[in-house]
């Protein structure tokens, strides 16, 4: 479990940067109607090599390929995790699969959630909407894996409903422990939910941030993003230590076919993890 | 090297030649305008083309290619590699833009589909003998180019000069046998062929540099043009698919009967076209067509420029001349910005 | 995987369509492996009643008509509305320009007052229905055909283009209609044909409906730029694209 993890993204040294690498999977499991969870592993000894807040393109031949991030953080060796929810050719594809089918992986791609870099002694704070919660998740069980280079340790969770609650195993774990905060609210009530209902930003107002340095780690659906920097300004979350995970079209994730761009960067690239305060200036990012 | 001439016949000789034992794409005549295609004889070379409907980077990345190959769902192989082909009468600023392409596919990770066909290409540059309706090349600093080719042909008087620059360029003349070096007054001949197609090549006068154009757009993203000019636009995407310069592609998987093998084909795509920057879920980040209009310009004169120092628009005319809506000049947008 | 129980079903239209599956030749062969085809009156003789996709081609055109297709329906699983005729009425709909006892009176002489002719305003399949899928044109495209019934085999969605025939038509390097004097419908009709018409030197009538956003509002103010009155302009989108333009084009 230990050993630098500080390795650059993967690039196909001289192949193709198009060809996926046929990958197995270990476990399929429903999680909510439309979402499931997957634990695969690349054919061949070695490790996927992904950092926290990282994608890969899974490829189902004739379906065709869509950028999934990784749920699991790479603390945890010898495969990885992902979150699917189904919604068009390729993710109904992936949730028709069972264990032992073979799909095509290529990346890791983009950005990540600098966990040794600058997070490494601050204070975090996760804020998840919906199936934003799966990006984050990587870097959760990161900073719990490495649990003595955090300070304190907040989660905010928001799903439309009680029914869409992801991880929920996760959560009642999370919620157990006294060296984390896990505040959890869905958009509707539902039946069976007895804990808090509104938007996430309604959290902020429970939430007692003691004094030191915090840093955000942000991801949810487009309209999510305004409001919850909002709300942190308001907790005095300098711009600089918000860190957004953003989600754009995507089509080749290498920086060549042009749907992933924000103004002039490439989410494929110089994200999808962004600091919030390089984005201000930018038009269309948030 | 020094400059070589040719006369015309001995061109068309050469090019006879050449097809023998490989592909030579040329401009050839179509209707009343030109495209290029894959030559079966030198006489249907038109050099004389003003502009090709469009730009030669169909060859180089083609508007539908198979990327790779699979079968069950574990195997798949990467199309194999093009035969080597001759693109011959290349008109400078389209050269200008396959150099823009070659920085885009070989920056970082390297795009080994588009290389291998760049690689696989002896390009033969043409300087223009007559320009098109809408040609601004000129205004953007593309009318002649020094660099990017193999071979550059340019027409002074009864000959053709032959310059080579590249020892692709250098092997492909040789093989025309031996030619006579070019005289000192064919040279300045073909340096008032440059400053004419400099001064030609600005059938709409663009009235700032080109260099000032990323500051014009950082301060108009608001300006009413873009709602006003969009309102003809029928996000068609002509614009992008004429555009030499324009590369951004989709990828689709299709399979054959037996539903286990197919390919994995990329396809032009254009950032016009309203489902661009739609995502699964129905969200839309350029929903509106005045979005998506004034996308075009910020990429080509202010994001790409940011990222790469150049502009990307090569000043081919291309677009005008595609815009069923004449919505798509864009001197006239960046004149209108400018004020005048 | 069971090969996929198809039913081809006809309503009004010239079954031309249904004859661009006759005419798939070889690949009707690839075609019958992929799936099972248990009811198709051009072809075959026996009949079905179970299916898994029910094609239906044609449109609309009297109230028992709806009644059938409503049955089909609630018997199909998925539904396909092949050509212009069913996913969008089609050329059928020039009838409901006029008054539909004038209608009448040309299709049926005299006759036309008898009741069991009866004829309602003509409908696209999916006025009456829910359509899954469309394969659009006048006629369909074999190929597109073909691809569409491969990609349900296979249980994904098809790549249907949501843009203009333009971007085909510039990609085959055809002559603009515009530039030749002629209004073309291909700025505001669906690609996926290919430019077949324009590779032909003919302006695109709209037989595949109207892409998505279409800019009828745009086309309008464009007209004047090429001297092409408003008139002229109604005149061919009637045809395909419906009188007042919203030629039906959603699944
Ligand atoms: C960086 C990143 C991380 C993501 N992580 C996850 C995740 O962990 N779990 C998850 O369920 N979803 C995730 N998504 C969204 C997911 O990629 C889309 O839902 C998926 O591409 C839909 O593909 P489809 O073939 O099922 O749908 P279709 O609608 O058939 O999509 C066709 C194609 O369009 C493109 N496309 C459509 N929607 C999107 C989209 N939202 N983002 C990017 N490209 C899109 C893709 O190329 C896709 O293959 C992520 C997206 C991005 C950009
Ligand atoms: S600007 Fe013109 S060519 Fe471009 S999409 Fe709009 S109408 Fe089509
Ligand atoms: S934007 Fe227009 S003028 Fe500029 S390179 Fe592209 S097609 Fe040519
Ligand atoms: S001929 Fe029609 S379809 Fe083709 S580019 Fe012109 S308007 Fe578009
Ligand atoms: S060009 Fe237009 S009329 Fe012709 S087949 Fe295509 S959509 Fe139909
Ligand atoms: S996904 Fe293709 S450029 Fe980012």
């Amino acid at each position: 479990m230990e050993g630098t993890l500080d390795s650059p993204a993967r690039t196909s040294g001289g192949g193709d940067i198009y060809l996926p690498r046929p990958a197995t999977l270990l476990s399929v499991s429903a999680m909510t109607a439309s979402d499931a969870f997957f634990e695969l592993a690349l054919d061949g000894p070695e490790d996927l090599g992904h950092l926290p807040g990282q994608f890969v393109e899974v490829s189902v031949p004739g379906m065709g390929e869509a950028p999934i991030s990784v749920c699991s953080s790479p603390t945890r060796k010898g495969s990885f995790q992902m979150l699917v929810r189904r919604i068009g050719s390729v993710t109904q594809a992936l949730h028709r699969k069972s264990p032992g089918d073979k799909v095509g992986i290529r990346g890791p791609f983009g950005t990540s959630f600098p966990m040794e870099g600058e997070l490494k002694g601050k204070n975090l704070l996760f804020v998840a909407g919906g199936i934003g919660l799966a990006p984050l998740r990587s870097a959760i069980q990161y900073a719990l894996d490495r649990r003595g280079d955090f300070g304190r340790i907040a989660i905010l969770a928001g799903t439309r409903s009680a029914a869409e609650r992801l991880f929920t195993g996760e959560l009642l774990e999370w919620k157990r422990r006294n060296d984390l905060t896990l505040l959890e609210t869905v958009d509707q009530p539902s039946p069976g939910w007895a804990g808090q209902v509104g938007l996430i930003t309604g959290l902020f107002g429970m939430l007692r941030l003691e004094p030191g340095p915090w840093a955000a780690l942000v991801c949810g659906p487009p309209v999510m993003y305004r409001f919850v920097l909002r709300e942190l300004r308001r907790l005095q979350v300098p711009s600089r230590e918000v860190h957004v995970s953003l989600e754009r079209r995507m089509k080749c994730g290498v920086g060549k076919c042009g749907h992933c761009q924000i103004n002039g960067l490439y989410v494929c690239q110089q994200g999808p993890v962004f600091r919030a305060g390089d984005l201000f200036d930018l038009k269309e990012a948030l | 090297m020094t400059v070589k001439q040719m006369d015309p016949a001995s061109l068309n000789g050469w090019v006879d030649g050449l097809l023998l034992n490989r592909t030579v794409i040329g401009p050839v005549q179509k209707g009343d305008k030109f495209v290029f295609e894959s030559l079966s004889r030198a006489s249907d070379l038109r050099l004389d083309y003003d502009t090709t409907l469009l730009p030669p980077k169909k060859f180089l990345l083609p508007s539908r290619e198979i990327l790779l190959t699979f079968r069950g769902d574990s195997h798949y192989a990467s199309q194999a590699p093009p035969d080597p082909f001759v693109l011959l009468g290349v008109h400078p600023y389209d050269v200008a833009a396959i150099r823009q392409m070659d920085r885009v596919f070989s920056e970082k990770q390297v795009d080994t589909h588009y290389m291998a066909r760049r690689g696989a290409c002896t390009l033969v540059a043409l300087d223009a003998q007559a320009v098109s309706p809408n040609n601004f090349a000129g205004c953007m600093g593309t009318a002649t180019v020094r660099e990017g080719w193999d071979l550059l042909f340019s027409r002074v008087g009864g000959a053709y000069l032959a310059e080579a620059a590249t020892e692709k360029g250098e092997s492909l003349l040789r093989s025309a046998g031996l030619l006579a070096d070019a005289a000192p007054g064919q040279l300045e001949e073909r340096d008032r062929l440059w400053e004419s197609n400099r001064q030609a090549m600005r059938r709409h006068v663009l009235h700032c540099s080109p260099q000032d154009l990323p500051g014009l757009l950082s301060r108009n993203y608001d300006h009413p043009l873009w709602q006003e000019r969009a309102e003809r636009c029928f996000s068609c995407g002509a614009c992008n698919v004429v555009c030499p310069t324009c590369y951004c592609f989709d990828v689709q998987d299709e399979v054959d009967w037996s539903l286990e093998c197919g390919s994995r084909c990329r396809a032009w795509d254009g950032c016009l076209l309203r489902d661009f920057a739609s995502v699964a879920g129905g969200h839309n980040f350029r929903r509106h067509s005045a979005e998506r209009y004034r996308h075009r310009y910020y990429r080509k004169a202010k994001y790409l420029p940011e990222m790469t120092g150049e502009i990307a628009c090569v000043g081919c005319g291309r677009c005008v001349d595609a815009c069923v809506a004449r919505t798509a000049n864009p001197v006239e947008v960046y004149n209108t910005l400018l004020g005048d | 995987m069971p090969r996929p129980r198809v039913a081809i079903f006809d309503f009004a239209g010239c079954e031309g369509c249904q004859l661009q599956i006759v005419n798939l030749e070889e690949a009707l062969l690839d075609l019958l492996r992929v799936v099972d085809v248990v009811e198709w009156r051009e072809a075959m003789s026996e009949q079905s009643d179970v299916f898994d996709i029910a094609v239906v081609e044609g449109a609309i055109t009297r109230l028992e008509d709806e009644e059938r297709l409503k049955r089909i329906r609630q018997k199909a699983p998925v539904l396909v509305a092949l050509g212009s005729c069913a996913s969008s009425g089609g050329l059928n709909k020039l009838k409901n320009r006029m008054a539909m006892s004038e209608a009448r009176r040309l299709v049926y002489g005299r006759d036309g007052g008898v009741s069991r002719l009866d004829t309602a305003p003509v409908k696209a399949v999916s006025e009456v229905v829910k359509v899954d899928y469309l394969v659009r044109g006048c006629p369909i495209d074999r190929r597109e055909f073909s691809y569409v019934v491969r990609c349900l085999a296979l249980g994904r969605e098809p790549f249907i283009p949501g843009y203009p025939v333009c971007v085909e038509c510039r990609i085959r390097e055809n002559a603009c209609r515009w530039q030749e004097g002629e209004i073309c419908l291909g700025p505001l009709t669906r690609a996926g044909c290919g430019a077949a018409c324009p590779a032909q030197g003919a302006a695109c009538l709209g037989c595949r409906g109207t892409c998505d956003d279409a800019n009828l509002e745009g086309m309008a103010s464009v007209l004047a730029q090429y001297g092409k009155s408003r008139e002229e302009l109604e005149s061919r989108l009637a045809v395909f694209l419906d009188p007042d333009g919203k030629g039906v084009s959603h699944a």
